[in-house]
């Protein structure tokens, strides 16, 4: 199966509650391609539960990347958290698992 | 001539003898250690509190035994942020230690003022809100006001002072982590403080070099095929060539093993990050979105068209909060009927912690759904499942009760249960939440204290 990861790498990090999560085109094309299709929206709906808030794309043209700021995402973030990944270093490759058409 | 800067910490713990190749090789001009994430100075208040002549980092013992002495002698300061809650007592360790060493003429920088923990009230006297950034509870209001730290994030304006003055070993509280590297670049070139695409460049060189083995092929998908597995703990750290421009270089010690190329820089540029046209720092705010750039030789990315904008009026205020403690239960059950054991399980705790004030009990199945919750997939009929319990209380006691009780079902619960590793012995690990705010650049005051040898 065709997954996002084929298109892109990238690496997530935390600030408090807030996770961010950076998709990086392997290639120009990919980059049209992911930036039109891999919306906040979806990105919002496909994890669901594990981010309570709002998510914010930004787009990097000029390093061909989309950086996704993802509210409420670490259920509370650092040691106030009861997940096993409090600091959210192992969402990017939850989102780089997305299936691709 | 390109001044040249080295990277060799990125948290409290990491690798700091990465720093002796880039200094007994010639390869840099100054050496930054950056040692202090969101968390790391509630960790230094549990020090301090047992010990008032603590509270710094204790990586700073090695730097002042085995990479002082080396720099010392080629006239390369070190800026560190490990002095922590403490940096008056960690540059006293380091001149004591350093008169032992003989290192005559040694000059110390200790810089404080971030710490605001005992001025909270008065900054709200004198209307400072301080409500969350994320929330916008105000602190006053808060109905847990059990706040362990305060620290502001300072900019690089009292390290800048400090190496103007001669200082050889700066060592700070919570400086914000790019302002670490951009410190010694405003002092070599003479960079003005309204020079806003410069100063900008500075951040770009410091939030590339501030987490080390992340820019050279650690914690990276770019770098996966790139560098042998057991090459990862053998990394040589970052350094980057800076022109007077603020254009620079981004490399690594030489001769060292690793990788950097554009992906790994990339990765590296957005690593927590929010808005990548707006990342805003105590002296800058940075566009992200103008740069350019480059895969030179082997190993080596040339940055350009950093693009900055006026500083913040606010810094950034972040504070800690103990709000009581947690505890981690990990039991393995297997075939047949794994599902009816976690069933089990799950009905002995309940039953045994009634009327216990346990605050949240939450489950997970390690390698099923541990890190992605709802999101993944559940075996219908497993050989085996990892059950992980974490429960948090208000207080040490009501958790160690609770393993108590449980525990003393070993032999009325589920049938072929394994209990695994520091299960049972385990301690209640402190929950410090973290309060982040925002207060007026004119409340704080940097202060510069020096110790000699």
């Amino acid at each position: 199966m065709k997954r996002l990861y084929d298109l892109a790498f990238g690496r997530s990090g935390d600030k408090g509650n807030i996770a961010n999560i950076s998709v990086i085109a392997r290639s120009p094309e990919a980059y049209q391609e992911i930036k039109g299709k891999l919306t906040a929206e979806r990105v919002k709906a496909y994890f669901g539960e594990l981010v309570k808030g709002d998510v914010v794309r930004y787009e990097l043209d000029n390093i061909e990347a989309l950086n996704f700021v993802l509210h409420g995402a670490l259920d509370g973030g650092g040691t106030r958290s009861t997940r096993i990944d409090p600091l959210g270093k192992s969402l990017a490759g939850a989102l780089l698992y997305m299936p691709w058409e | 001539m390109v001044y040249r800067i080295g990277s060799a910490q990125g948290f409290y713990g990491d690798d700091v003898t990465k720093a002796l190749p880039m200094i007994e090789g010639g390869h840099v001009d100054v050496v930054c250690f950056e040692a202090l994430s969101e968390l790391t100075l509630a960790i230094l208040q549990k020090d301090k509190l047992a010990d008032p002549s603590r509270g710094y980092t204790f990586d700073l013992r090695i730097i002042a035994h085995q990479i002082l002495p080396k720099a010392f002698e080629r006239k390369i300061p070190l800026i560190s942020n490990g002095g922590g809650l403490n940096p008056q007592a960690g540059a006293e360790m380091i001149r004591e230690t350093a008169a032992k060493l003989g290192l005559k003429g040694l000059k110390i920088a200790a810089i404080s003022g971030d710490d605001v923990l005992a001025r909270l009230p008065a900054l709200q006297a004198v209307g400072e809100t301080l409500a969350h950034i994320e929330t916008g509870e105000k602190a006053s209001e808060a109905a847990n006001q059990n706040f362990v730290t305060a620290n502001v994030y300072l900019g690089a304006a009292p390290i800048v002072e400090a190496l103007r003055n001669g200082a050889d070993m700066i060592l700070t509280g919570r400086v914000a982590d790019p302002c670490l590297y951009l410190a010694p670049l405003i002092r070599h070139y003479g960079w003005a403080w309204d020079d806003w695409d410069k100063l900008a460049s500075g951040i770009v060189v410091g939030h590339l070099l501030e987490c080390t083995g992340q820019v050279v092929g650690g914690n990276s998908l770019a770098a996966l095929d790139l560098v042998d597995a057991r090459d990862l703990p053998h990394l040589g750290y970052p350094i980057a060539h800076v022109e007077a421009d603020g254009s620079f270089i981004v490399s690594k010690t030489p001769n060292t093993l690793g990788v950097i190329n554009s992906n790994t820089v990339k990765e590296q540029l957005l690593y927590e990050i929010h808005d990548p046209a707006n990342y805003i720092t105590p002296d800058v705010v940075v566009d992200f979105t103008t740069l350019r750039l480059q895969d030179m030789e082997e190993n080596q990315v040339r940055v350009t068209g950093v693009t900055g904008k006026p500083r913040p009026d606010k810094l950034k205020l972040n504070m800690g909060r103990l709000e009581g403690f947690s505890r981690e239960l990990i039991f393995t059950v297997g075939y047949p009927e794994a599902w009816r054991k976690v069933e089990q399980m799950k009905a002995v705790i309940a039953e045994t912690w009634q009327g216990l004030p346990i605050n949240r009990v939450e489950f997970s199945y390690l390698g099923v759904n541990s890190l992605f919750g709802g999101m993944s997939a559940v075996p219908e009929d497993p050989l085996e499942i990892v059950l992980r319990v974490i429960f948090t209380a208000n207080d040490k006691d009501t958790l160690k009760t609770a393993v108590r009780r449980m525990m003393g079902n070993g032999l009325s619960g589920p049938a072929g249960m394994s209990v695994s590793g520091t299960t049972v012995g385990a301690e209640p690990s402190t929950i410090v939440g973290l309060f982040p705010t925002l207060v007026s650049q004119e409340c704080v005051t940097p202060q510069i204290e020096y110790f000699e040898v």
